[in-house]
């Protein structure tokens, strides 16, 4: 039986294979693998892209303090990209699910209709969650919008939910008990976080603080756009991205103020993707050259 | 028509389809290519079969030349483009030149010029390879996506495309595929491709390769297979036609596998415990003969294997997860009853026109309690009941498990009332209050609950309306028509005596925005509703035009304009009556063109003079006391059948006066005579708008 860290290096030994880079995780707080530059940026423009990567997420809000066997505030995911989509993509994903120890003619595996989209960043694909014996454990996306653009070539997202997918091999009903490898438990390296951090996101928290820092990363994003930086001006991004998260969690920000939020960001993010593609697609060079 | 034919094969092999996707795919392929090959050339049947990776076309016996083809374009006149010399001027050769001919092959008839323009049949293939591409852009999903470079535009990938001509492929490319003759089976058991010979063998190769390619086989083989599952377990699969249908296009080879629930878990709600399993997990509950849920559930594997130990273990570790969370929310809702989160509905809105649910429901509270009263007049009421429950319908919306499960509204609120202590005549209402949710559903059982459910379905349309949220072609977002058939069916199935017309504008008086024209918006309403209730009648098979006759009073008494229809159409098969309707109709248009002449004008015997008036008058004056006596006792059809008589004496009045004369006194009493029968006839039916029988 493969532990948690075993099944993330078979899968970035699997996707290695496959030609993918194995790039490491962001350094900035994300709610998902999305935000992770790699397919973010790499959806973007018509360079080819072949990238996977662990991804730690957050969801402030989903924190259980610990005590819910299911849910977690903070939790990884493992993220393929493919640009242009190989043909065989879905024979491949299957390939990576036998490489991890299954015989797929003994398990039912479904694909369920399920559009991805996400308003902050404009985004929308078209795709499956994948259900292996009725569990959920993969995000299947093409993706089809960016910044309310649309993608050509588009990009197929492969996300595992690593900790479904370790509790289904594992045969495990409380994620906690997960056997991560090198002796310890899922629960022996995460619990104390998830009930700090539960604790941290639902009640201490301070909420003038957080959009105090909203506020200003949102300034700081517009400045660098004007600078013509796009990468700099996308970490803003991210960081107003998660304080929004926050005080959502927080409850410090009321129905209709919560449009407004997500208005900015996306804004922001807006401006940012129109940046990047000026400054990296080669009409954008040939002109500066000119 | 040449002997030699050959079936075409066409199988779009793709990434997996939504199950919604497929029939209406396949539907569209057919008919599409029925189109496109009518006139063009001989074929037998057409046929599409498919899965959630496959969508199949099949044509049999296709002749292997298209037919020849001679098209007629019309040009100018003759003498216009055709100088006296007998020259073509170049407009004439322009138009000539546009559709492949010299001006000289021009044909003249009748003085205008025409161009016959003949099409040689093009081989089958060839025909196909033209078709296919064009057939497959025109297909319509409800949502599209593109995935390659270029561009192609379909509802999921296309991974291959096999097209067989005979045992010739057709060539076609596109969304960078080409076109052959390998067949892909089911993904999870075999690897490689099969190549296939002749369209014949299609189905017979993805078989052997676990997949069941044509869906009525599939839905056959389905029902028996849950049928036995279902027996193993002790019981029947419960019935859940959008489940199955769904499942036929979510699996290539469906297979049932049986699971047991937990003892722990049997004390939630049976319909929470159902909503898991079918909405959730997309399971099949298993009930008694009884109709009790049984502690077992059936899970349908796409696939095959032996015992199907694993995929057993997983349904079941789901299962009980997802139980877990529901008993979570349900243990959580214990902390409130129903009437402490009453003051939660105030913050959650219905519509922004027509403020928060709170207020919705005091309307509700308000109109169920005059329903209510008017009622209790003829029929025993518990008007307590309706007023206790009336307040507390829209209280379970704020609970957990309604959050987590919309579906389960009224039903959890029944649940809950009943945990309250407010007892089984009370939950009842507010469980049923959504009934009915669907055609042919179960409607509230108790008068009371009907009250209340006519109340909020009432509530809802005028609401709607006042606020300008009013269904349009297929677009019924708020579901109006299906509250509209809910109130119709109430009524009429029920047999319940409320004035329709009452309700609906004290409904219109209810809404926080006050309508301009209050009257304007109450006659909308009701055409809105007759609408719904003529259509229920046409699809008893009653005619459009005795629907019509029953319109005027029948939303004051539905029942009663059922029974007045059901009479209408017994006397009808009386060969008299249609002459009678006839004559009816003109009397009626008399009294039309009259502008209401006489409609305060009671007819006086002395003043009339013609002995054909007097004796129309006599007949109407016996027949309409005869006829009141069994309208008295709701016998519409002997009511009508005695109207019925006056027929000889109104063909006479009509063969011997005239109305419209210049006598404003005789002409008056005559229209009054005319009056008291129109008025006679319309109780039961207004027989001006019967049209007669094609003979």
């Amino acid at each position: 039986m493969k532990s948690f860290q075993e099944i993330v290096l078979t899968l970035q030994d699997f996707w290695s294979r496959e030609g993918c880079a194995i790039v490491q995780p962001y350094d900035l707080e994300k709610g998902a693998g999305t935000f992770n530059p790699a397919t973010f940026f790499g959806a973007l423009t018509s360079t080819p892209t072949r990238a996977a990567y662990v991804e730690p997420s957050r969801r402030p809000a989903d924190g259980r303090y610990g005590d819910n066997p299911n849910r977690l505030g903070k939790y990884y995911q493992f993220q393929v990209i493919l640009k242009p989509v190989p043909a065989g993509i879905t024979d491949l994903y299957r390939k990576s699910l036998r490489a991890l120890g299954l015989d797929l003619k003994e398990h039912d595996l479904r694909w369920i209709e399920d559009d991805w989209e996400s308003p902050t960043l404009g985004a929308a694909g078209v795709g499956w969650e994948v259900w292996l014996d009725g569990m959920e454990v993969t995000q299947f996306t093409y993706f089809q919008q960016m910044g309310s653009m649309p993608l050509s070539p588009v990009s197929v997202e492969i996300t595992y939910g690593l900790e479904r997918l370790a509790m289904y091999l594992q045969k495990k009903d409380d994620v906690y008990d997960l056997d991560y490898g090198g002796g310890l438990t899922y629960g022996d390296l995460h619990k104390k976080q998830e009930r700090e951090f539960s604790r941290y996101n639902f009640e201490t928290a301070d909420t003038a603080l957080l959009s105090r820092h909203f506020n200003d990363w949102e300034t700081e994003g517009v400045r660098l756009v004007g600078l013509g930086d796009p990468l700099p001006a996308y970490d803003c991004v991210v960081r107003a991205s998660h304080l929004f998260n926050t005080l959502e969690a927080r409850g410090a920000i009321s129905v209709t103020e919560r449009a407004h939020y997500i208005g900015r960001i996306r804004s922001l993010a807006r401006k940012v993707m129109e940046l990047y593609i000026e400054t990296r697609t080669p009409k954008a060079s040939a002109a500066e050259a000119a | 028509m040449t002997a030699k034919t050959a079936d075409f094969l066409l199988d779009v092999h793709t990434e997996p389809f939504p199950a919604r996707f497929v029939a209406p795919a396949l539907e569209q392929l057919k008919a599409r290519s029925a189109e496109r090959l009518a006139g063009r050339i001989e074929h037998g049947e057409i046929a599409a079969y498919g899965t959630l990776r496959h969508l199949v076309l099949t044509v049999k016996a296709v002749a292997a030349k298209g037919s020849d083809k001679t098209e007629r374009f019309k040009g100018p006149k003759e003498q216009a483009w055709r100088t006296p010399d007998g020259a073509y001027t170049p407009a004439a050769e322009g138009f000539a030149r546009k559709h492949g001919l010299a001006a000289g092959d021009l044909c003249a008839e009748g003085g205008i010029l025409y161009a016959d323009v003949r099409t040689k049949g093009c081989g089958a293939a060839a025909l196909f390879e033209m078709m296919i591409p064009e057939l497959l852009k025109s297909l319509q999903f409800p949502k599209s996506m593109i995935w390659e470079a270029s561009g192609f535009k379909f509802g999921r990938p296309i991974r291959a495309i096999t097209a067989l001509y005979g045992e010739k492929i057709v060539p076609v490319a596109l969304a960078g595929l080409k076109s052959g003759r390998a067949v892909y089976g089911h993904p999870s058991h075999s690897k490689v491709s099969m190549p296939l010979k002749t369209p014949a063998d299609h189905i017979k190769i993805l078989r052997e390769e676990m997949v069941l390619a044509d869906p009525v086989e599939r839905r056959e083989y389905l029902l028996r297979q849950l049928a036995a599952a279902a027996q193993s377990a002790g019981g029947r699969p419960e019935w859940d036609e959008e489940l199955v249908d769904e499942t036929v296009f979510m699996t290539e080879h469906p297979t049932p596998v049986v699971g047991r629930l937990r003892p722990e878990h049997m004390p939630l709600p049976a319909a929470l415990l159902k909503m898991v399993m079918q909405k959730q997990l997309k399971f099949f509950p298993v009930v008694g003969a009884d109709g009790a849920l049984q502690p077992a559930f059936i899970g349908v594997r796409d696939g095959l294997s032996s015992g199907n130990a694993l995929v057993r273990e997983g349904y079941q570790r789901v299962l009980e997860a997802r139980f877990n969370d529901a008993a979570f929310f349900f243990g959580r809702d214990a902390s409130a009853t129903l009437a402490s989160r009453l003051s939660s509905l105030e913050r959650v809105t219905y519509q922004k026109a027509l403020g928060s649910v709170a207020q919705k429901a005091s309307r509700v509270a308000a109109l169920a309690g005059r329903l209510g009263s008017e009622l209790s007049r003829i029929v025993p009421v518990d008007e307590a009941v309706v007023a206790g429950a009336a307040k507390l319908v829209y209280a379970d919306l704020v609970t957990d498990v309604v959050k987590e499960f919309p579906e389960l509204q009224g039903h959890m609120g029944g649940v809950y009332a009943r945990r309250d202590g407010l007892g089984d005549a009370l939950a009842a209402c507010v469980e049923q209050f959504y009934f009915p949710v669907g055609a042919g559903t179960a409607l509230p059982s108790s008068t009371e609950a009907c009250v209340v459910s006519l109340a909020g379905k009432l509530d809802s349309i005028a609401g709607c309306f006042a606020a300008g949220m009013i269904p349009t072609g297929s677009a019924d977002p708020y579901a109006l028509r299906r509250q509209a058939l809910g109130v119709v069916r109430i009524l009429l199935e029920k047999g319940l005596a409320v004035d329709l017309e009452a309700a609906v504008s004290q409904a219109v008086a209810l809404q926080p925005i006050s309508a301009a024209e209050p009257l304007k918006l109450a006659a909308q309403l009701l055409d809105f509703i007759w609408g719904r209730a003529a259509s229920l009648f046409e699809e008893e098979g009653v005619r459009i035009d005795e629907v019509r006759s029953v319109r005027l009073g029948g939303l004051k008494d539905l029942s009663g304009a059922r029974r007045r229809l059901d009479a209408l159409r017994a006397v009808r098969r009386d060969p008299a009556f249609e002459p009678l309707a006839a004559a009816f109709k003109r009397a009626s248009n008399i009294l039309k063109q009259s502008k209401g002449l006489a409609d305060a004008v009671i007819p006086d015997r002395t003043k009339l003079r013609h002995w054909s008036e007097i004796a129309l008058y006599d007949a109407l004056v016996e027949v309409e006391a005869a006829a009141d006596q069994r309208l008295k006792h709701g016998d519409y059809e002997g009511a009508l059948k005695i109207l019925v008589a006056v027929k000889p004496h109104l063909d006479r009045f009509f063969d011997n006066v005239m109305v419209m004369i210049d006598d404003e006194g005789l002409k008056s009493q005559r229209l009054a005579v005319l009056g008291k029968l129109v008025r006679a006839f319309t109780r039961v039916a207004d027989l001006s708008e019967i049209q007669a029988s094609a003979p």
